[in-house]
């Protein structure tokens, strides 16, 4: 009887990825410029699409309610842009030179985002001070 | 999803939807707490005789990292879906009696468990490298925000809960 191991593909392909160089170089920025774009789009009020819930609807970038469909949603619309710009810039690091990927500061990763909270808090002013 | 109204009441489903968001968002909170507390408060090796706390610190938090990663997308995704009818439903109720700052304390909670959200990749990856001493620093802060956004959120959505919840 033959005794041969099997790694299954989950295991091997997860394996493979937290040993992977690029993949930390994508997680490390994809965790900073995520944070940062979702700071600026709800500073600057940037979704990439409204949605409005009573109705369904979905339109591109940022419209206001319109009347007679209940209020209109952007956090949605945050999220997406977010994730896309995180994505998208993730992607483009790991095509980085390893000399100058491996000088991106790991503590940003948490920096970053505990630097965002008082900035969200601010950007919701009108419900604090009202 | 229409033909779910023939059976229940629309309060029923989103009660019974929101009741699902909060077990697993309290399964990501114990995992998470174990794991704040285990590199906060490191243990070499409990005692078999060692006391509750010491217990509670000792667990391998490497062994939490794939499961708190699925269970934050998938409490996340609960979220987003009953926010939909919390906009519409809770929300604009909750504007007329003017509870201000509990919708404030609310809309924070979206922007930080967004925040966690894109976290996770690197939170898993300095997990799945446990073993490597220089991303200790990382790692230990990294949980430690996400545990302490957790526990933020688990608790702002209760209390909001407690203002108006679903059928209120």
């Amino acid at each position: 009887m033959s005794t041969t191991t099997t790694i299954r593909p989950a295991a091997s392909t997860s394996k493979s990825l937290a040993s992977s160089q690029k993949f930390k170089t994508f997680a490390v920025v994809f965790g900073c410029t995520s944070a940062i774009t979702y700071v600026a789009c709800d500073l600057m009020g940037w979704p990439l699409f409204s949605y409005h819930p009573m109705t369904n609807r979905l339109e591109w970038f940022r419209v206001p309610p319109r009347r007679g469909e209940g209020p209109v949603m952007y956090w949605y619309g945050w999220i997406a842009l977010s994730l896309l710009c995180g994505s998208a810039l993730g992607f483009l690091a790991t095509m980085l030179p390893k000399t100058i990927s491996r000088k991106i500061p790991l503590a940003l990763v948490w920096i970053l985002p505990l630097a965002a909270i008082p900035l969200l808090f601010y950007s919701l002013m009108p419900f604090w001070t009202r | 999803m229409e033909f779910i109204f023939d059976y229940i009441s629309s309060n029923t489903y989103w009660t019974i939807l929101l009741i699902f968001h909060g077990l697993l968002a309290i399964a990501l909170l114990g995992a998470l707490t174990h794991q704040g507390m285990a590199v906060l408060l490191p243990v070499q090796r409990a005692q078999p005789n060692a006391a509750f706390v010491t217990r509670f610190r000792a667990v391998q938090g490497a062994g939490y990292a794939s499961a708190v990663c699925v269970l934050w997308v998938i409490t996340f995704l609960f979220g987003a879906y009953i926010y939909t009818e919390y906009r519409v439903s809770i929300r604009i109720p909750i504007e007329q009696q003017g509870f201000w700052k509990t919708l404030g304390l609310f809309e924070l909670k979206e922007h930080l468990a967004t925040l966690g959200l894109g976290l996770l990749p690197i939170y898993w990856y300095l997990w799945k490298n446990a073993e490597n001493t220089s991303y200790h620093s990382a790692r230990k802060w990294v949980t430690v925000y996400l545990a302490g956004v957790c526990w933020f959120v688990f608790l702002a959505g209760k209390i909001l809960n407690n203002v108006r919840g679903f059928g209120s």
